[in-house]
């Protein structure tokens, strides 16, 4: 694969975003789960965990934001695949040069940096409500923090769209799902109060490294060490996921023109 | 006493018939998930954030306050699901056409999901005896399931003025999923009110759940069903209120909506 392709692929990534986000700020749903869902949490959050001071204000700014994008992963990438067929442009999407994958990776983009909006809103709720005053601790490790999570939630977001699609039976699971991430992951907790056995669990979560990323740096909690074997999970697990889901699609593609299910439920 | 069997009939039908449709496109094990993974997920979520924000000494504050707001799963989006799924299904100008009793009708709609709420919620509490460690040893359990009762009550009623709200809107979801989680805030399951501003306490008076939640912990630190009896009146009188403003806004929808011709339009 040649600079130019990547380079053409990168432009259409970042149309795909761009169309996604504008088609987006008028839905409801997806605007109280990026946006409104998050800040709610942070809310209650920072006025549960009022008694704790700032760090505790920034574990909640950065947890909240993180629970927006697990929730728009798992309900609006997650039928992003669906979305396009609903509307009857998925067959067009599938019959153009590029590959679809490359599609659903400028869509989830798009849904990853609408997220991670919440996490802004929450830091002026945080500020403005509640009068903290935020700094974060390691900026320059936070946003290379951020930059590896959006690719460590979009890879992970690959294997879930065509997970759904392919298999209706676990979509139905969705709303069970939001919430178990939030705790394992441990997004506004530590998940040193879980049970121990849940540990291996949360450690094959691509969000609890990016949790662990975020909150060290933001919070200036976690030694250099930490944040650096957080960020090499991340990169390990992206790469894995982004592997299974090119074969992912491949499978659906392959299914969906040999059953001609491609625009059925 | 022919009106009476009809309507009773009508009653149950409506009430059976709605909740086999709410749930139709699920399997049983989706339908558990639904019914018992998330509001089971949820309810730890906020236990552990509770404990970790205060200690593990106040864990019975927040189980049994988010034990109660599993009410809302079914009293919420159950009921407007079931109100506003005749409009999205086509049905609603077949009920408006019928001469079928309209607070029959509604009632039926309220009846199956007041049952499954309930239902929902002794689940949480089972939970939350089992793994979570919510000691029940001082609870009069006949007044706690009274409490579980009613606050279901109050919350669909809440739920059915919100399923009017679904007749004439199609951002439905985003009102659903607004107002659950506000009660989060709102209704003190994790939060305790008096800490909170006066603006939110007076909110806080006026919605269900709220009364539900004070009367279910005092009755777990060992108060007596005397003692928790007004917050109990309280609870159903809210709910209440609730019914009689969404059946009145059900038949103000049907008529402006028989009026306009906009019955199905989105």
């Amino acid at each position: 694969m040649n600079i130019r392709i990547l380079a053409k692929y990168w432009r259409t990534i970042l149309i795909v975003a761009e169309m996604n986000i504008r088609q987006q700020v008028t839905d409801g749903f997806i605007l109280f789960t990026v946006l409104f869902q998050p800040i709610i949490i942070a809310l209650l959050g920072l006025w549960m965990l009022k008694d704790k001071g700032p760090d505790a204000a920034m574990f909640v700014v950065v947890g909240s934001g993180l629970t927006g994008l697990w929730s728009s992963l798992l309900f609006v990438s997650g039928g992003s695949i669906n979305a396009e067929r609903w509307s009857g442009t998925l067959e067009s999407l599938v019959a153009i040069p590029t590959p679809f994958e490359v599609i659903v990776f400028g869509k989830n983009l798009g849904n990853v940096i609408q997220s991670l909006l919440s996490m802004v809103l929450g830091y002026f709720v945080a500020a403005f409500a509640f009068g903290y005053s935020l700094e974060i601790q390691q900026p320059l490790l936070f946003v290379a923090s951020v930059l590896l999570s959006v690719i460590a939630f979009i890879s992970f977001g690959l294997i879930i769209a065509p997970v759904f699609v392919m298999n209706p039976g676990v979509r139905a699971w969705q709303n069970a799902m939001e919430f178990p991430i939030y705790v394992f992951c441990g997004f506004l907790f530590p998940i040193a109060l879980l049970p121990g056995w849940t540990t291996p669990i949360s450690y094959l979560l691509p969000p609890y490294w990016a949790a662990i990323a975020l909150h060290g740096t933001s919070t200036g909690g976690a030694a250099l060490n930490a944040t650096l074997s957080a960020w090499g999970m991340m990169l390990l697990f992206s790469l894995l996921d982004l592997f299974i889901a090119s074969r992912l699609f491949k499978l659906m593609l392959y299914k969906a023109r040999a059953d001609a299910t491609l625009g059925m439920e | 006493m022919k009106t009476l069997t009809n309507n009773l009939r009508l009653f149950w039908q409506g009430a059976i018939l709605s909740y086999v449709a709410l749930f139709h496109w699920m399997r049983p094990i989706q339908y558990m998930a639904s019914k018992i993974l998330m509001p089971l997920s949820q309810m730890f979520f906020f236990v552990y954030l509770g404990t970790y924000a205060t200690s593990l000494d106040n864990r019975s504050f927040y189980i049994v306050g988010n034990a109660l707001q599993i009410a809302a799963v079914s009293g919420i989006y159950g009921m407007t699901m079931s109100i506003g799924g005749d409009r999205d299904n086509g049905t609603l100008g077949y009920i408006f056409g019928t001469p079928a009793n309209r607070l029959v009708v509604f009632m039926g709609r309220a009846f199956m999901n007041i049952m499954d709420g309930a239902l929902g919620v002794v689940i949480a509490f089972v939970w939350g005896v089992l793994l979570m460690g919510l000691d029940l040893s001082n609870t009069n359990i006949p007044a706690l399931a009274l409490i579980i009762v009613i606050t279901t009550i109050s919350t669909c009623g809440l739920g059915l003025l919100m399923g009017c709200l679904a007749l004439i809107t199609v951002n439905v979801m985003f009102v659903n999923n607004f107002v659950y989680f506000l009660l989060l805030i709102f209704s003190g399951a994790n939060l305790p009110l008096k800490e909170l501003p006066a603006w939110i306490q007076v909110i806080s008076s006026m919605l269900p759940l709220t009364r539900g939640i004070a009367a279910a912990r005092s009755l777990v630190n060992g108060a007596g069903l005397a003692e928790i009896a007004p917050l109990l009146w309280g609870e159903l009188g809210v709910g209440l209120v609730y019914f009689i403003l969404g059946y009145f806004l059900f038949t103000a929808f049907e008529a402006v909506a028989k009026q306009r011709g906009t019955l199905e339009v989105f």
